[in-house]
């Protein structure tokens, strides 16, 4: 075999078997659900099985969907508006007031939460949003009568959960961009006169730009499919296109409308994706 | 505002950030200590539900199986996933663009789609659902995550170390052995734990390829909340926090170490 | 000790020709230059004969048989990285026995020959160091050694004195030139500093964009060279063009330069070929111009003028003085130049 051969076979058998293994468990079983999205039953254990439009016809007809739908996207904008306006400005203070040993650990600690397990993550803020938590019996005797701590199973409650889970997400994109920003674009900017105020505002903020868009992106895209956190800490008040989708596999199993449910968010995360895809690539590719 | 004004509400304010990170994650660790089932004050330290948590059948049969398949896909991924990253990183052909494009979809697509579309496709095929195609689950998952820690890595020496040696008469194989593998080393461990990490802690793929019976432990801890809290889930819980945290800590030391060079 | 030969090669990536039918057969037991500009394909020339650049067309051939399909393990070949590639989780003796340990040699044979490669290379008793403990100079000895020690057909260098500094350079200069003549191993390197290049070879090779220029003894090329190129990429050249007639050129200004042998309407002359005297005082040579000085560059051992001549228009002459006299003259002097034909070398347009 000459040259040429034995680097095409030292190609293949170096990436293949990660490429074929995700094929079997991703490309394949992405192309079966598509499939599946068209079929009015699930073609399994003999079943007859039609091609169909209904399921994705349901989701613009019915307004259920549409509103679940719509609930999901306003989560991910609560979600993802509240992680940048903390993140940023923790991200802030972490990139350009500390440094040196301090700042690793920080960062590892504001890491940290974020690797834990996210069942578990979720798990322990039920403990500390129910009425009877710990949280609860120590602020209710102190509260107006009317009011009440009693946070489980409510929509803040699924925002809270989140925001948790992603912060990290959205402090470790901007602190990215902002580290690379070198000091002496401030200093220029000052010598220049301009206000601390203003360097900030016209140095500091567009350039940092890129890791909130990158934050965006990150955050965003889960949030609208998770299913699990409104789930535990929403109840029945998680009406959301995440949780249905689940419904459908599991309790009501039509697959065939969950698989259509499931290319519908998929489109939707492709096309956040297409408006943020542009600057991204600028960002990235710089980085 | 003077400079040390704003340093200080800096600080304050990440120290609140903190706080809101921590707090959860404290509390839980708190109660799993506390005697009481219902979250009643005083405080009384107790290891009872860690006692109750040993005699518990489902929750060690789920992490026992938790861990072997963190451990296996561990190993699975870390192979398949550094010789993938080996033939991305020190060969170019047509191509490459597209597949490292190709190792996005994982870790950008939402979990629920991937674990909904794994259900369908393994039921339709007659792969089944089960210990085995969780494996296969986590394996997909962990997989973009190996090659981007281990690409890294090689990226950090390029391809004249293996040059030399292959100027030296070693064999494809015997450079791979002698020279790529132990100055990989660091980045191969830090891609392992990492996996592992990801393996362990993974919930929404698991959740979809769990056959009734047998499950992983998150899994196992979300079944029980749903049907009623049982004081033991604070005990595992904790001790899944605190292992899944200590995991990461072990992969930032090593990779730091391995990046030193 | 083999006779090493390339013919006919060629490589394109996409639209860049990288090596455009290149031949030379290199002379067993010299040490061969490769000098040209980055992206001149010199160093393709190089990883082909290792055979890391598998070339589209041609053929290379160790002792007469051909290699180009042979993988780089199976070569025989030493090679020294321009960062020396030393691997650094070994010992230097376990870098230099790499090569040996990997083709199967007994334990005490390789410890002997490793023992005596930290002689040759003057590195005695820092076997047991790691590549990082060791200086920019000691972590070339060692790349030499390695590649040395295992007896190959041929020696290849990828810029090989490149990340030394200068005094350094120089030693090593010489160290590299008594290693290679008491091994007798054939050496191919490829620099693109021409001082590396003069002298360190026994043959130059100027390479630009893939075609081989000139290829010659040091000297040769040096003092006759056949192109504008390697006129002007090995030392300087002062240009002159004009109308040939024989052995003659008729400069615009109605002059005439006297070549060595006929021209084609370029001639070359080295600055360091040039005298220059005040106007007026210039000996009876074969050509003579004259200029005003534009700058005179002092530095300690040599004195270069940059001198305005008619002839050469807008370009300044370049002209370079020993500081025997210890005197510079001050620029505006109207001054005489002059040298021999001889110097006055005919280079294709």
């Amino acid at each position: 075999m000459d040259a040429t051969g034995r680097r095409r076979w030292a190609i293949a058998g170096l990436t293949g078997p990660a490429y074929l293994w995700l094929a079997l468990t991703v490309f394949l079983p992405l192309s079966a659900m598509f499939y599946f999205s068209f079929l009015t039953a699930a073609p399994i254990g003999g079943r007859e099985s039609a091609f169909t439009l209904e399921h994705y016809i349901d989701f613009f007809t019915k307004s259920v969907y549409w509103f679940n739908a719509r609930r999901s996207l306003e989560l991910g904008v609560h979600v993802t508006l509240i992680c940048i306006l903390i993140g940023y400005p923790a991200a802030l203070v972490l990139a350009k007031q500390i440094s040196g040993r301090w700042r690793e650990a920080l960062f590892l600690l504001i890491i940290l939460p974020f690797w834990s397990n996210a069942l578990v993550r979720t798990f322990s803020w039920t403990m500390v949003l129910r009425g009877d938590g710990l949280i609860g019996r120590m602020i209710n005797p102190l509260l107006p009568a009317g009011w009440e701590f009693d946070l489980l199973f409510t929509y803040p409650a699924i925002v809270i959960g989140l925001v948790h889970a992603y912060l990290p997400y959205a402090i470790l994109t901007i602190y990215i961009s902002l580290q690379a920003i070198d000091d002496s674009f401030i200093e220029a900017a000052r010598s220049l006169g301009a206000s601390r105020l203003k360097a900030f505002r016209r140095i500091t903020l567009p350039l940092s730009i890129p890791g909130v868009l990158a934050g965006i992106f990150l955050i965003f895209v889960p949030v609208i499919g998770s299913f699990m956190e409104p789930r535990i800490l929403g109840g029945k008040n998680a009406i959301m296109l995440g949780p249905i989708i689940e419904n459908q596999f599991v309790t009501a199993f039509n697959w065939p409308l969950g698989s259509a449910l499931s290319f519908i968010m998929l489109g939707i995360v492709l096309l956040v994706l297409a408006i943020a895809s542009p600057v991204l690539r600028r960002h990235l590719s710089v980085g | 505002m003077t400079a040390n004004t704003g340093r200080w509400i800096g600080r304050t304010y990440l120290g609140l950030v903190l706080v809101f990170l921590y707090l959860p994650i404290a509390i839980m660790i708190l109660m799993a200590f506390n005697r009481s089932a219902l979250y009643e004050l005083p405080f009384t330290f107790d290891t009872v539900w860690f006692e109750a948590l040993a005699k518990n059948d489902r929750l060690l049969t789920a992490s026992f199986n938790s861990v072997v398949i963190a451990a296996v896909n561990a190993v699975i991924a870390t192979t398949i996933g550094t010789l993938a990253a080996l033939g991305l990183a020190r060969y170019s052909f047509r191509g490459k663009r597209l597949l490292q494009i190709l190792l996005f979809p994982p870790i950008t697509i939402p979990w629920l789609i991937i674990g909904t579309s794994m259900l369908v496709f393994f039921f339709w095929t007659g792969i089944g659902r089960g210990l085995h195609a969780i494996l296969l689950g986590h394996v997909a998952l962990s997989l973009p995550y190996v090659i981007v820690v281990v690409g890294a890595r090689l990226a950090s020496f390029g391809p004249q170390l293996e040059e030399a040696a292959a100027t030296l008469g070693a064999t494809p194989w015997q450079t791979l052995w002698r020279v790529t593998v132990p100055i990989l080393a660091p980045g191969i461990m830090a891609a392992a734990l990492f996996a592992f990490a990801v393996s362990f802690d993974q919930f929404v793929i698991s959740y979809f390829l769990a056959s009734p019976g047998t499950s992983t432990l998150p899994v196992e801890i979300y079944t029980s909340i749903r049907k009623g809290f049982t004081p033991e889930i604070n005990a595992i819980s904790s001790i899944i926090i605190l292992v899944s945290m200590g995991l990461m800590m072990l992969v930032v030391r090593h990779f730091r170490f391995g990046g030193e060079r | 000790m083999s006779s090493v030969e390339i013919a006919h090669l060629c490589k394109r990536y996409d639209s860049v020709t990288a090596l455009d039918d290149v031949s030379i057969a290199f002379e067993d037991g010299e040490f061969f230059g490769l000098l040209g500009p980055s992206g001149s394909g010199k160093t393709t020339l190089l990883r082909a004969l290792a055979g890391f650049v598998i070339p589209d067309s041609g053929t290379i051939s160790f002792d007469g048989q051909r290699v180009e399909n042979v993988p780089v393990h199976r070569r025989e070949i030493g090679m020294v990285f321009q960062n020396y590639a030393l691997f650094p989780h070994l010992t230097v003796n376990e870098n230099i026995a790499f090569g040996l340990s990997v083709r199967g040699r007994p334990r005490e044979e390789t410890a002997k020959r490793v023992d005596a490669m930290l002689g040759l290379v003057r590195l005695e008793g820092l076997g047991e160091r790691k590549p990082r403990q060791l200086s920019g100079g000691q972590q070339q000895r060692v790349a030499l050694a390695r590649a040395l020690v295992i007896d190959p057909k041929i020696l290849l260098l990828d810029e090989p004195l490149g990340a030394l500094d200068r005094r350094l350079r120089q030693e090593m200069q010489v160290e590299l030139r008594e290693i290679q003549r008491s091994t007798g191993i054939t050496a191919v390197f490829v620099t693109h500093d021409q001082e590396e290049a003069l002298t360190l070879s026994d043959r130059i090779a100027i390479i630009d964009r893939g075609r081989l220029i000139q290829v010659g003894p040091p000297r040769d090329v040096y003092e006759r060279p056949e192109t504008v190129f390697a006129a002007q990429f090995l030392g300087d050249a002062n240009l002159f063009q004009g109308i040939a007639e024989g052995d003659r050129l008729k400069l615009s200004g109605g002059q005439i330069l006297h070549t060595n042998g006929p021209n084609t309407g370029s001639v070359v002359v080295r600055p360091e070929k040039i005298g220059v005297y005040p106007a007026g005082t210039a000996p009876a040579t074969d050509n003579r111009l004259d200029g005003d000085i534009l700058q005179a560059i002092f530095s300690g051992a040599s004195v270069t003028y940059r001198v305005r001549v008619p002839a050469l228009g807008e370009t300044p002459l370049l002209a370079f003085l020993q500081n025997q006299a210890g005197d510079v003259l001050a620029p505006a002097t109207r001054v005489s130049l002059a040298w021999s034909a001889a110097h006055t070398i005919p280079v294709a347009s």
